[in-house]
């Protein structure tokens, strides 16, 4: 399957942080759900797909071009909502549509204002009126609108309350009803991820530490609670990490069935995104 | 066509989605050369990933439940009815037979065995 | 291009209004034989359009242009397109308020002196934007603001300095042999300061990280 993303061995230094080694792709049709911390590297990495920083190591591929070679045609089918950036508050909706008409080949007004009547989003109100989370939606309409190919989302559900969360993803799906579409999402609410996500890649202080089918995360993946005695019987090579809590030992591990075949140990718990986050996170091996 | 997923379960969402439509199937409620949602619109009705319809769709694919007909989508194939009928008999034998020899090493009497089955079948309706 | 000139625009609708007040006051006042200040107007203009960096900074509005097909390479063009167009409506302006008073008081129209009072402070106008912009690129607006002030401040107090030592009368005289041509040489020298400044900006921004 042809990768609409792909990223390799990307890195980049600064002086109190450094993004290393970071490898990921995102095939047509999926969507990627980047999680991690805040500070991980979520937005460094994305912020060097889309060329925004420099001077940075290995190669960034989007439609199979390079980012920076083709840079005009390639952005020309992206759409982006980068996280704590807004349109200049003093204009208006209908601003953004006289100057994205002017910037975007494919831009389409009928596709804008029918996104700002679907958001019920006002079009000549100040953004600055707006709230948070209709500002957010408003980067959402003006991303979508020139017919993207690709969407790279920083954070776009933050700040959002749970029904235009969830409006905002059925339009992220419709998106990717086209097969030749894709989306990279970033977020630290895993809720949303959970659910839609195609794939999982997981980001933590610069480093990738694990990239999954989110079927096989959510399937495979999973957290025993034991005690103590029973924690020391466990072979090292059959868990990731374990976290002691103060009645137990959270421990978690990678494959269900079959350390339930050799431990005979029934009470291992699904998994969520979060659970995984905060035991690779905080937990120890 | 009416799928429910719970979330909750321990079982994996693609197997819920393979197990209900093959239910479907073998009850005739989707009937031979029907066609079925695309991957992606199921994916988008049922709020889960594509991977996870892709997955229950190949699987039924490969135990002969549906059939793909490239660029145009998936169809219902002919089910022999009849060996999808002996297939869901094989899984309740398979079953009830863990549940038998439970029984038989804790020297619980049939009699109690058949009582759990009546309750169960009075909680089915 | 023409989208990124028409965001700035946009930004600075609301401060034209000041602008149109401005030119309506110093225009009564100039008309009813008053002194003639309209020439604050291409430099009010410029610094409004400085107001758009605070605007962008605030915003984060650089990291989403280079986002844009082509952002990166086009913003600072449109920010010096932008300042130029709206350089170019004041300029147009004051020079008709010039002629028409120049025609209300002499009932003839003394070319010479509206090019006089126009091109000066359009010169210092261009001057400002030349040395600002790659300033605010470079270091942001408000270092950059602080920083020109303190460079003016500089500059004024080493020329009162010099001025005592250098006798300024003669070095005009001598300027004054120059005077056919500055039509030629202010133009020249003006296009030439503000397309290094472009370039200088270019090159800034070119590999800016957002």
């Amino acid at each position: 399957m042809e990768n609409i993303l792909e990223i390799k061995n990307l890195s980049k230094k600064y002086k109190d942080f450094e993004l290393k080694d970071i490898n990921l792709k995102l095939p047509k049709g999926m969507i990627l759900g980047f999680i991690g911390e805040n500070g991980a590297g979520k937005t460094t990495t994305i912020k060097a797909i889309l060329d925004i920083i420099k001077n940075y190591k290995g190669e960034i591929k989007i439609f199979g071009l390079d980012n920076r070679k083709d840079e005009k045609k390639i952005k020309e089918d992206i759409g982006v909502v980068l996280d704590d950036m807004f349109f200049p508050e003093i204009l208006t909706p209908n601003d953004i549509n006289s100057i994205m008409k002017d910037t975007y080949n494919n831009w389409d007004s009928g596709l804008y204002f029918k996104y700002l009547t679907d958001f019920s989003l006002p079009k000549n109100k100040q953004i600055k009126t707006l709230s948070k989370g209709m500002k957010k939606k408003l980067e959402i309409a003006a991303a979508l609108s020139h017919h993207p190919k690709l969407l790279i989302l920083d954070e776009p559900t933050s700040g959002l309350d749970p029904i235009a969360r969830n409006e905002v993803i059925d339009i992220f799906q419709d998106f990717i009803q086209n097969e030749e579409c894709g989306v990279l999402l970033s977020s630290h609410i895993t809720t949303d991820l959970e659910h839609i996500a195609d794939y999982i890649t997981f980001i933590n202080n610069g480093k990738i530490l694990l990239s999954k089918t989110c079927d096989e995360l959510l399937e495979n993946y999973g957290i025993v609670k034991c005690t103590e005695s029973e924690f020391k019987k466990l072979d090292k090579t059959d868990f990731i990490k374990y976290k002691k809590k103060k009645y137990e030992y959270e421990v978690l591990i990678e494959n269900k069935t079959a350390f339930n075949k050799k431990y005979g140990i029934n009470t291992i718990d699904k998994i969520t995104l979060e659970d995984l986050m905060l035991l690779m996170i905080k937990g120890v091996k | 066509m009416e799928i429910i997923i719970s979330n909750s379960s321990g079982v994996p969402i693609y197997e819920q989605i393979k197990e209900q439509i093959k239910v479907k199937i073998v009850s005739n409620e989707l009937k031979a050369g029907e066609l079925l949602p695309s991957i992606r619109n199921l994916a988008k009705d049922l709020r889960c990933s594509v991977i996870t319809t892709k997955n229950a769709y190949e699987e039924l694919v490969n135990e002969g439940y549906i059939k793909t007909i490239p660029s145009k989508g998936f169809y219902v194939a002919e089910v022999n009815i009849e060996i999808a009928y002996e297939e869901q008999l094989n899984k309740i034998e398979k079953m009830l037979d863990s549940a038998v020899s439970i029984a038989k090493m804790n020297n619980i009497p049939r009699k109690t065995i058949n009582e759990i089955l009546d309750i169960l079948y009075e909680e089915e309706n | 291009m023409l989208g990124l000139i028409k965001k700035d625009l946009l930004i600075i609708r609301s401060n034209l209004k000041i602008l149109i007040i401005l030119f309506l006051v110093y225009g009564v006042m100039a008309l009813q034989g008053e002194m003639d200040v309209s020439f604050v107007l291409p430099f009010m203009s410029v610094v409004i359009m400085m107001s758009t960096f605070s605007y962008d900074t605030y915003n984060k509005w650089d990291a989403y242009v280079c986002s844009l097909p082509n952002g990166r390479k086009n913003s600072v063009s449109a920010k010096y397109l932008a300042t130029i167009i709206l350089l170019t409506i004041t300029t147009i302006i004051i020079t008709a308020l010039a002629v028409i008073i120049s025609y209300t008081h002499t009932k003839a129209v003394n070319f010479d002196d509206i090019l006089m009072t126009v091109f000066g402070p359009v010169f210092a106008t261009i001057l400002l934007q030349s040395f600002m912009y790659p300033a605010i690129y470079k270091f942001g607006v408000e270092k950059a603001r602080i920083g020109i002030f303190i460079v003016i401040f500089g500059v004024t107090i080493i020329a009162s300095i010099i001025a005592k030592f250098i006798n300024f009368k003669s070095f005009f005289q001598k300027l004054d042999a120059l005077n056919n041509y500055w039509l030629i040489i202010v133009p020249i020298i003006m296009i030439t300061v503000l397309y290094a400044s472009y370039k200088i900006s270019e090159k800034i921004y070119k590999n800016k990280e957002y």
